[in-house]
């Protein structure tokens, strides 16, 4: 069984695809500017110092809560995303926190019309303040948006698959050409509703594209335990889908499967799965982190953490040229954990950028406790 | 209102049983709410089990009528998506049995959507379909499980015992902006004999307003579904003996209507409560509950439930007939806190 053995068995998998079906001469990267390619390296960095600095104010006491880590896992996050346009939806999970500030942000940063949250808004929900887009009403990455197109997350993983399929199969009875991109650990693709969901848009050919973030854990379980293919993205071909493998290491690779399935879905050929392989650097939430060093093999975790997103990025930033020997030699953030990484190894303005957010969230206020009590039921109908 | 049981009876025009009386709701406001989607097993091509959206597709088509793959949670969860995006869906159930299979879509993502989102996002979805049992529908077949829904707040609840209720509830709720289970007893779709003359005009029974079906002095007997038949039957039986029974429909489940049940003990202080469903945790218990809370002091006799034994609902008629509420039921149960 490979599917256990780490990004290092998952890398060889991603090879010997390549090699069974090369890609296009023209991949939809080729359309990247340099301009692009180095956003996509600050977005790297950006997600990789949100994780860091969170689990910085945690051990400083200004933050309490359990903290769920995309570290490592930042390519699948910043790749899938760079491509969509504004009106697109997207369905992230606990480890796609940065997504939710990340999504739209070639709009702008701190542009306040963008289809993504500020990064104001993802603090405060991750304080537990009033000025959350969800007022606190549940933690971490149980928010969403209707008005930036972000599906609210849950704990029942994979139980929003089919709220994205209904919100493409609303989008299209309304003319709209917006598709949807569902998160999920290769963990909760056992679930009942994984394959009801995917199946119903697989026979209406509705944009769904859903992206498995396999990072061999779920939770304490490895995946020869979860399903029994090599590569989960065979899967798909059950339902009569695409099914792509990206390696989830590398921005550009994500970048260009991602895109791929979602040529396809907005040309109106449907659904895909893209497998983004990947490995959980550390336990599945920070309370998890002691115990997952014991229950994962030390080799298996130090091939996984060997490969850093943020460094292949750079390496083929320096590769293209888009980076001089010079640039390329600052900010080396990668391979570091929270207790390592300083604020030095990050370019000044992803240290800004979070540094306003995090100030703005420990200053607002909590939500009132009456509030508790309220929106159980929507009071405006029959009107 | 309770106008629909004292209604005169007309020679000429029309009347509707309680299954079309639903067809009508669900084809009127498809035609004003042009946001309005159905989505459930068979209800297109089929016009659906029980026929309820028979022509339904043929009209509006397979976009705004889709006959769905048999996966309730995709149905019930597509339909949470379709309403995130704007859209008032009719999700039909062809039993309500199999509303399990679609249980942690219902109660954590839909019934929540509201409360989690802090008001963003509400959630028009009707879930509806055939309940109840008395028709030798075995364990799959036979179900009021309303009291699973009951326990999960966020979700209204109703349950028409006729067919001027099951329109106007059908309405209000598709009206709603909330989730709405509707609970249909299949047993009265075709019933003739309980068919009404509806009005032409539009209209709705508001939820969370109970019917007083008849009124009584001597002891207050609350239901709602089928067993509100039971109870005008009891009724009939009861004033044989002298004890003039009240008749509650509560018609909504969740949100209760306590004014009318508390008004009702107020004038008769007794009170007998009857379900389809398993006694444990159920609604009878529920409204007893909040008679005692609000009103324990209007009480001359303990109040008593009159359920389905705890057991699942069994196939053939002597174990059926055994587990479930009757009107002797009804009457034993009236007459013992009379007397007491």
């Amino acid at each position: 069984m490979s599917s256990n053995s780490g990004t290092a068995t998952a890398d060889k998998d991603v090879k010997d695809r390549q090699k069974q079906a090369p890609m296009q001469t023209l991949r939809p990267r080729d359309a990247l500017t340099r301009e692009d390619c180095l956003e996509l390296f600050k977005q790297l960095f950006l997600a990789r110092y949100f994780d860091v600095r969170l689990i910085k104010e945690k051990k400083k006491g200004r933050l309490t809560g359990t903290l769920y880590s995309s570290h490592n896992q930042e390519a699948i996050i910043v790749g899938s995303l760079y491509g969509l346009r504004s009106n697109d939806w997207t369905s992230p999970i606990h480890r796609d926190m940065p997504g939710f500030f990340i999504k739209d942000m070639r709009a702008g940063w701190r542009n306040p019309n963008r289809m993504g949250m500020s990064i104001e808004e993802v603090c405060s929900q991750v304080w537990g303040k009033a000025t959350s887009p969800g007022r606190a009403r549940d933690n971490w990455s149980h928010i969403g948006s209707k008005a930036k197109h972000i599906i609210h997350s849950t704990s029942m993983l994979a139980g929003t698959i089919p709220a994205a399929a209904g919100v493409v199969f609303a989008d299209r009875l309304n003319g709209g050409d917006a598709v949807v991109l569902t998160y999920n650990g290769e963990g909760s693709t056992a679930q009942g509703v994984f394959h009801e969901a995917i199946n119903f848009a697989a026979v209406h050919k509705l944009p769904v594209i859903t992206i498995i973030e396999n990072n061999q854990w779920a939770f304490g379980t490895p995946t020869h335990l979860e399903y029994s293919l090599p590569d989960f993205a065979r899967r798909a071909d059950g339902y009569g889908i695409p099914g792509l493998i990206a390696d989830g290491q590398d921005v550009f690779d994500v970048y260009d499967k991602v895109m791929t399935a979602v040529e396809h879905a907005r040309s109106g050929n449907g659904p895909s799965i893209v497998e983004c392989k990947t490995f959980r650097a550390y336990g599945h939430g920070d309370h998890d982190d002691t115990r997952a060093e014991r229950y994962r093999p030390p080799e298996e975790v130090e091939a996984g953490r060997s490969r850093d997103p943020i460094a292949m990025c750079r390496k083929y930033l320096l590769e293209k040229g888009y980076l001089t020997k010079e640039e390329g030699a600052k900010y080396m953030a990668e391979g570091k954990d929270a207790g390592h990484a300083k604020d030095e190894d990050f370019p000044p303005e992803v240290v800004e950028y979070m540094n306003e957010g995090v100030e703005f969230a420990v200053k607002a206020d909590l939500p009132k406790p009456e509030e508790g009590g309220m929106w159980v039921f929507y009071e405006g109908g029959n009107k | 209102m309770s106008a629909v049981a004292t209604k005169p009876k007309q020679e000429g025009p029309t009347k509707t049983d309680y299954g079309t009386a639903i067809r009508e709701a669900i084809f009127e406001e498809m035609e004003s709410n042009s946001e309005m989607i159905c989505l459930g097993e068979d209800i297109g091509i089929l016009g659906g089990a029980f026929q309820i959206t028979d022509g339904l597709q043929a009209k509006y088509g397979n976009n705004r009528v889709v006959d769905m793959p048999i996966s309730e949670a995709a149905i019930i969860g597509t339909a949470t998506g379709a309403a995130l995006n704007g859209k008032t869906c009719m999700v039909e159930l062809q039993f309500i049995d199999f509303i399990s299979c679609g249980f942690d879509q219902i109660v954590n993502m839909l019934a929540t959507y509201h409360y989690r989102t802090a008001g963003e996002v509400n959630m028009p979805v009707v879930m509806r379909g055939p309940a109840g049992a008395y028709g030798g529908g075995a364990l799959y077949h036979s179900q009021m499980n309303e009291g699973w829904f009951a326990h999960s707040p966020g979700i209204k609840i109703i349950c028409a015992s006729t067919p001027y209720d099951a329109k106007g509830l059908m309405k209000a709720a598709l009206r709603d902006g909330n989730p709405v289970i509707s609970y249909e007893i299949k047993q009265l779709y075709k019933d003739s004999k309980k068919a009404e003359v509806l009005p032409t005009e539009d209209y709705i029974v508001p939820l969370g307003k109970a019917a007083i079906r008849r009124e009584g002095t001597d002891v207050t007997l609350v239901s709602y579904g089928n067993p509100v038949h039971f109870c005008a039957q009891a009724a009939d039986l009861l004033e044989e003996k002298g004890v003039s029974a009240e008749v509650i429909d509560l018609r909504t489940v969740i949100p209760m209507d306590e004014e009318t049940v508390l008004n009702s003990v107020a004038k008769t202080s007794r009170l007998v409560v009857v379900n389809e469903a398993p006694m444990t945790c159920g609604i009878a218990g529920e409204v007893i509950a909040r008679v005692c809370d609000k009103g324990f002091d209007l009480l001359d006799a303990p109040p008593i439930r009159v359920t389905r034994r705890d057991t699942p609902v069994p196939w053939v008629k002597p174990l059926e007939s055994y587990v479930l509420p009757s009107v002797e039921d009804i009457v034993n149960a009236a007459l013992r806190v009379v007397k007491f």
